[in-house]
């Protein structure tokens, strides 16, 4: 009964700090729960659909068959491989509005009977029936093109098919979900159209012969018989070994390759926001930490008084840590419920990135669990920041003696006559380091938070420069590749006419295998182009170089030998380098031109002449000129994927999350932190009062001291940022296949995070101390 | 004919108490001279106390007027009262209430800083003068915690002293102190009105009382009567004790 009444009585007394605490754990859990839905939910669903949609253990995306059964049955007749179902196809490029896509599109022939795509709600928020067929002219398609290429519905997407301009055009009818090259991250693009169209564009290929374009093909879903007897890479190379499937396969992708390609933004923005959610934690247990400590000095007294009559040390502890739970558990619960329309809000919103709807429904066990254990470890945390209350001596805590009297020591920090609110603020600040400790590490933890996204933004550029540098084997302003006999002086004269070609090369990306697994050989006429991060670039045509990737794959070191098999032949190369490249998830080599040709067949065609511009800025003026002049004959590429727009404009959306975030947090803990400093500071304010101090200065001195901390904080978060986020999110970068990342911020990114954090601390004190006008000078008096 | 310093008329004061309102100060006029050690006394819960910091200010009242040199400071702006505070008022309190984490010193120069009634330079020397004066000068550097009581509340004076203030309110400043300090704070009080400096000063002690020229009785609120005596000289201390004594008796103190 007692103990009831006294953790009544506190948890009145303390109701500010509880609901601070409420707000904290609430966000934090929010966050938290968010995340984890979204990246457990995200993974499951793709696998799942994966599964569900038949991509099989691997997929091959074949061409120069007419008919690719043959090549089915000789896959399926490997007794590791259960079965092969087909999926026919045609490859062409295609634009929309006048914008070239930068990869292949693949029309695929929809079957309604085969149940294999799930379609989308014209506003894209959720599901709809599929249709029972799709009519002459209609085609469906990823609602990543929506950030890829601005599509809308009722847009035209046109197809070249052949030469003289035999192209195909669609009106987008609708969208649906693609699990194998859905996501913005992937290139390669999907579309459905019905039978009618499909059997047409087939009759304009054959008939085409040399002047055909586009491509027929088809997708090889092979199922191993036992999956787990090998590993997808061994599958990979006993069929090529075996068969004759590398001689028609463009590319192989495992269901687990996929899958990444698939969840890399998920992955990365979830490892983001997941050190993020860390590090609001870590907010919630400083602040947490603060309120406890600085609770018990106000409280003194009280449990002094508490204890004379009975109270143990035990059971005030035991009311402290209940009275904290409340705010603790309430915020939990609130989190948890918030978890499930966040995470619809997440899923619309991340739809035209990530091409899947991500289900909302709520991991409980794995949320359950984080939030069991994030329970456990901030109750062991009260436990802990409460043991002063067992130590409390009633007489001594009557007395009103508590330990600190008489040990201060003068601080050296003067009081300028000409500055005295600053010397008064650095005054209270020195005498009084640990109540300010709480919120200089909070300034640290989300300086350091934002200052990293910010590296990261700054690494991307606002046209997403860094991410293309570590795609592309070699920079380039833009790249052009012709079909058929378009003489290149022409276009090079085109170009001209517009600004100077300061240096060009030739790249192509040719499909080989290294020691029998599959990959994409990155070929240039000049190797020295190469981002090389280790060794040397392979110069001598008995050379090749690796990503670490495949090194690591492969087990390979510089100096090793491996064997490279090409469409004409095969041979030994030694690896003289390692380089960065991030395509496929790092799985690719590179080579140069003579030693490509050592086991790949030329043509004029295959290469892209990649070109460097006195001025950049005619890119997009040549790029559209090329287009109308030349149509289907020519493919023009920027140093620039469309992929790109989801990530960036995803980044922005982070950032805008983070700052919000942070402003809520410091504001939480300025204005817990700065009422504590308030109440404990009554009676000095009051003395100022008297002595003639305006309401304004001494708010401004209280702000001041929040202005200092926060100074203090954001120099040793950019401090911990500039030496951890390299090596930090090197490590999370190698996870999607980028191993270049080196943040050179510029210095308005270093300064932002910086400035923002110190200009929130500050004005959220001096609105804090606002509350300073109603401490009356009469506190002073003593009748 | 002496110059009004400061002047309360009609000064009502309540307090809200249980759902209701309780009546400290009811009609109050009262005058204060220039060069006078004026003394409220008066019962505990008598009111002398909220008259005084009615009468500075420190504290609004309910109704009434309050004039210091024909302004009326009763209407002032929460500016206009800092600013009154920092250069025509100093104030002494019973708990000294100096400044926790500022030296003696600091706490003297931070009143004179905020006067803003000379330069840093000079405020720093009247503060080490004052210091001196107040026989602090060797506490100068201590926090008060670190201090004896007499010591803080000289240099609470010092303080009070630092802007040249044209009135100095004193309350109870010898309830929290032993006889030798506080006999050394009325003394340094008697000194500073000996050279023209306007007190108005409350207490409750006989002794201390003796100290102004004028004593006024509060009861219930309300001012009863009022002694009138000569500039205090320390050979006429017991004589002035018994007439004040026998003043407060005909007024069943």
């Amino acid at each position: 009964m007692g103990n009831k009444a006294i953790f009544k009585a506190n948890s009145k007394r303390h109701r500010g700090a509880l609901i601070g605490i409420f707000i904290l754990v609430f966000l934090a859990c929010a966050a938290l729960g968010t995340v984890l839905t979204v990246w457990i939910n995200s993974g499951r669903y793709v696998h799942g659909e994966l599964m569900r949609a038949g991509f099989g253990s691997l997929t091959a995306w074949i061409s120069g068959l007419t008919d690719a059964r043959p090549l089915a049955n000789e896959v399926k007749n490997l007794p590791e491989v259960s079965s092969v179902e087909i999926q026919n196809l045609i490859f062409s490029n295609y634009a929309v509005d006048g914008q070239e896509s930068d990869s292949e599109g693949q029309l695929i022939l929809y079957h309604s009977e085969e149940s294999r795509y799930r379609f989308f709600t014209d506003d894209l928020h959720g599901y709809q029936e599929q249709p029972a067929a799709i009519s002459s002219g209609e085609i469906y398609v990823s609602p990543s093109l929506v950030s890829m290429m601005g599509l809308t519905l009722g847009d035209e997407i046109r197809f070249p098919i052949a030469r003289s301009g035999r192209d195909k055009v669609f009106t987008v009818t609708g969208f649906y979900e693609d699990p194998f090259m859905g996501s913005s991250m992937i290139g390669m693009k999907s579309f459905l159209i019905g039978e009618d169209d499909y059997r047409e564009i087939c009759q304009i290929i054959q008939t085409s012969g040399i002047d055909a374009l586009a491509r027929e093909g088809a997708m090889l879903h092979i199922f191993a018989a036992d999956p787990d007897a090998m590993t997808s890479s061994e599958l990979n190379q006993l069929i090529n070994e075996n068969t004759s499937l590398s001689s028609y396969a463009e590319f192989i992708h495992s269901e687990d390759a996929i899958a990444g390609f698939m969840l890399i933004l998920q992955n990365a923005f979830a490892a983001m926001l997941m050190a993020f959610v860390a590090a609001l934690l870590f907010v919630v247990v400083i602040v947490l930490g603060h309120s406890i400590s600085s609770g018990i000095e106000a409280d003194y007294g009280n449990m002094g008084m508490l204890k004379t009559v009975g109270f143990t040390g035990g059971q005030l502890r035991g009311i402290w840590l209940v009275q904290y739970l409340t705010g603790i558990l309430g915020g939990m619960a609130a989190g948890l419920a918030a978890v499930i329309p966040l995470s619809r809000l997440t899923s619309n919103a991340t739809l035209t990135t990530t091409g899947i709807y991500i289900p909302a429904d709520l991991p409980i066990g794995w949320c359950l669990l984080a939030f069991g254990i994030l329970l456990g470890l901030l109750m062991g945390f009260i436990r802990l920041k409460t043991r002063p209350i067992r130590d409390i001596a009633p007489m001594k805590a009557i007395r009103g003696d508590i330990g600190a009297a008489g040990k201060t020591k003068v601080s050296r920090t003067p009081i300028w006559g000409n500055h005295l609110q600053l010397g008064i603020a650095l005054r209270q600040l020195t005498m009084g380091k640990r109540r300010y400790s709480g919120a200089c590490m909070v300034a640290v933890l989300l300086v350091f938070i934002a200052s990293m996204i910010g590296r990261m933004d700054s690494w991307l550029e606002s046209d997403g420069k860094g991410m293309m540098d570590a795609f592309n084997p070699a920079d380039h302003d833009i790249g052009v590749q012709v079909f058929g006999e378009l003489p290149m002086e022409e276009v090079e004269d085109a170009i001209r006419s517009y600004t100077d070609i300061t240096d060009d090369y030739l790249l192509v990306m040719q499909g080989v295998a290294v020691n029998g697994m599959d990959y994409t050989a990155n070929v240039i006429t000049e190797p020295e182009r190469f981002h090389i991060l280790e060794g040397q670039t392979c110069l001598e045509d008995d050379e090749i170089v690796l990503t670490e990737f495949v090194a690591a794959n492969l087990g390979i070191q510089i100096g090793d030998s491996v064997t490279v098999t090409g469409d004409s032949g095969s041979t030994e190369y030694i690896v003289s380098g390692i380089y960065s490249c991030a395509n496929d998830m790092g799985d690719n080599v590179g080579m140069s031109r003579e030693g490509y040709l050592k086991i790949g067949q030329d043509a004029p065609q295959l290469w892209c002449h990649h070109y460097f511009l006195e001025d950049e800025a005619q890119k997009a003026a040549i790029t559209m000129a090329l287009e109308n002049a030349y149509g289907g004959d020519i493919h023009i590429h920027e140093n620039t994927w469309p992929g790109l727009f989801g990530i960036i404009s995803a980044m922005q959306a982070l950032i805008v999350f983070l700052y919000v975030m942070v402003a809520v947090f410091i504001l939480v803990v300025t204005v817990l932190t700065g009422s504590k400093l308030l109440a404990a500071e009554q009676r000095d304010l009051g003395i100022y009062k008297a002595l003639g101090f305006t309401n304004r200065q001494l708010m401004t001195s209280f702000a001041m001291r929040f202005g200092i901390i926060a100074l203090l904080g954001s120099a040793m978060g950019s401090v911990l940022s500039a030496v951890l986020t390299d090596p930090i999110v090197s490590a999370a970068m190698k996870l999607a296949g980028i191993s270049n990342f080196a943040s050179e911020p510029s210095v308005g990114s270093i300064l932002l995070p910086v400035i923002t954090v110190i200009l929130l601390f500050t004005s959220f004190a001096f609105l804090t101390a606002g509350r300073l006008k109603n401490i009356d000078v009469t506190i002073l008096i003593s009748e | 004919m002496r110059e009004i310093l400061l002047k309360g008329t009609n000064i009502c004061k309540t307090f809200p108490k249980n759902g209701g309102e309780t009546q400290i100060l009811q009609s109050v006029n009262v005058e204060i001279y220039q060069g006078d050690f004026a003394i409220i006394m008066g019962a505990s819960g008598a009111g002398k106390s909220t008259l005084l910091y009615a009468l500075s200010g420190m504290d609004s009242i309910t109704d009434g007027e309050i004039t210091y040199k024909d302004q009326k400071i009763s209407s002032f702006s929460e500016k206009q009262m800092a600013a009154l505070r920092a250069k025509e008022f100093g104030f002494v309190f019973q708990q000294t209430h100096l400044v926790s984490n500022l030296t003696l010193f600091e706490n003297v120069a931070v009143a004179g800083y905020v006067s803003k009634t000379a330069s840093p330079k000079e405020i720093q020397e009247r503060a080490s003068r004052l210091l001196r004066q107040m026989h602090a000068e060797k506490a100068a550097g201590r926090l008060p915690s670190q201090v004896s009581g007499g010591e803080a509340q000289r240099a609470a004076i010092a303080r009070a002293m630092i802007g040249n203030p044209g009135l100095l309110f004193a309350d109870e400043p010898t309830g929290a102190l032993n006889k030798t300090n506080s006999e050394e704070v009325l003394n340094l009080l008697s000194d500073l009105n000996r050279n023209g400096q306007s007190i108005l000063m409350v207490t409750h002690d006989a002794k201390a009382a003796i100290r102004g020229n004028r004593i006024l009785y509060l009861e219930d609120g309300q001012l009863l009567d009022e002694l009138t005596l000569p500039i205090f000289q320390e050979s006429e201390a017991r004589q002035r004790e018994e007439t004040v004594t026998a003043w407060l008796s005909s007024l069943r103190w």
